[in-house]
């Protein structure tokens, strides 16, 4: 019987998000902002004077964390970490691009996208009919 | 040949799975992107009404709070996959009382009542942080970004199911290559 990595249930999970100020205001208001006993949040606001590595600390928290099922995350600020957020692959927190007020959705740097397009590449459509 | 043809059949059907799945996912992306920019004229329109000092992220309030919309992780039918609910404004004072979870026991009307009135509480607590003369346009934009959650849920769920359906048929692909 093949190996099945178990999926961790949660009755009440967070939803964190790493987006621009617009957007992170939107989703405060819907409800999901969470703020810890230490003062942490759920949260990284991105704006001109986030670094790179504020964003990639930012994502390795969130991912490690058991309490978050879902980290939104604007998709041109996972372009600035393409290979942390490509590389990621467990099932939670699941890792969802959204566009940004300035940056519409691009399906060519949807990471589930760039997984699957391997299938519609007519080398290996070809290579099997040889 | 009858072994044969029953594995073109289900390689078929893997296919056409994982192509509906595939499709579903890039509807929801796009109605997602839809409602988000409905959502950031929204806010844009508060911001103009209410002023851009009262509506920014400097007067989110940093004391300890719970989030009042959470999501339920639970197995799928197959126990490969995570299914994610979303737990729409669960009050603080009352956390295991789920009030908008779709998969809830239908209520009596004054069940319902109460339970509108807790959802109403919270959806004002949360305005609150931005002072209490607010914009209708700032209300708006809160039901807009409701609806961009419901949305993103159901990619998560989506998303799930696109990657199950590929892994498959990417196996059948490396199986036939053999």
């Amino acid at each position: 019987m093949a190996n099945r990595a178990q999926v961790p249930t949660n009755n009440s999970s967070l939803i964190a998000m790493i987006a621009d100020e617009d957007t992170i205001v939107g989703f405060l208001l819907a409800g999901v902002g969470n703020v810890d006993i230490r003062r942490k949040t759920n949260y990284l606001i991105v704006d001109s004077k986030t670094t790179v590595k504020q964003i990639e600390d930012a994502f390795k928290e969130f991912t490690s964390r058991d309490d978050i099922a879902i980290v939104l995350i604007s998709q041109f600020v996972a372009n600035m970490i393409r290979f942390l957020v490509d590389s990621y692959n467990k099932p939670v927190p699941a890792i969802l691009e959204i566009p940004s007020k300035d940056h519409p959705y691009d399906p060519a740097h949807d990471s589930v996208l760039s997984r699957v397009k391997y299938l519609f590449n007519t080398e290996s459509v070809a290579g099997d009919r040889r | 040949m009858e072994e044969d043809r029953r594995k073109d059949d289900e390689d078929n059907k893997l296919a056409l799975q994982f192509m509906d799945s595939l499709h579903n996912y890039l509807s929801l992306t796009h109605s997602l992107s839809s409602t988000l920019r409905q959502g950031w004229l929204e806010l844009a329109s508060a911001k103009h009404s209410m002023g851009t000092s009262r509506v920014n992220t400097s007067v989110l309030d940093l004391k300890s709070h719970s989030a009042s919309t959470t999501l339920k992780i639970t197995e799928n039918d197959d126990g490969t996959q995570p299914q994610f609910t979303l737990q729409k404004w669960v009050s603080s004072e009352h956390e295991s009382t789920k009030l908008e979870d779709k998969n809830e026991h239908p209520q009596d009307s004054d069940t319902k009542s109460s339970d509108n009135d807790e959802v109403r509480k919270e959806r004002d607590k949360s305005l609150s942080v931005f002072g209490v003369l607010i914009s209708p346009k700032l209300r708006a934009t809160q039901l807009s970004f409701e609806k961009a959650l419901e949305t993103l849920i159901d990619i998560a769920n989506m998303r799930s199911s696109v990657l199950n359906s590929f892994t498959q048929l990417h196996k059948e692909v490396e199986d036939t290559k053999e």
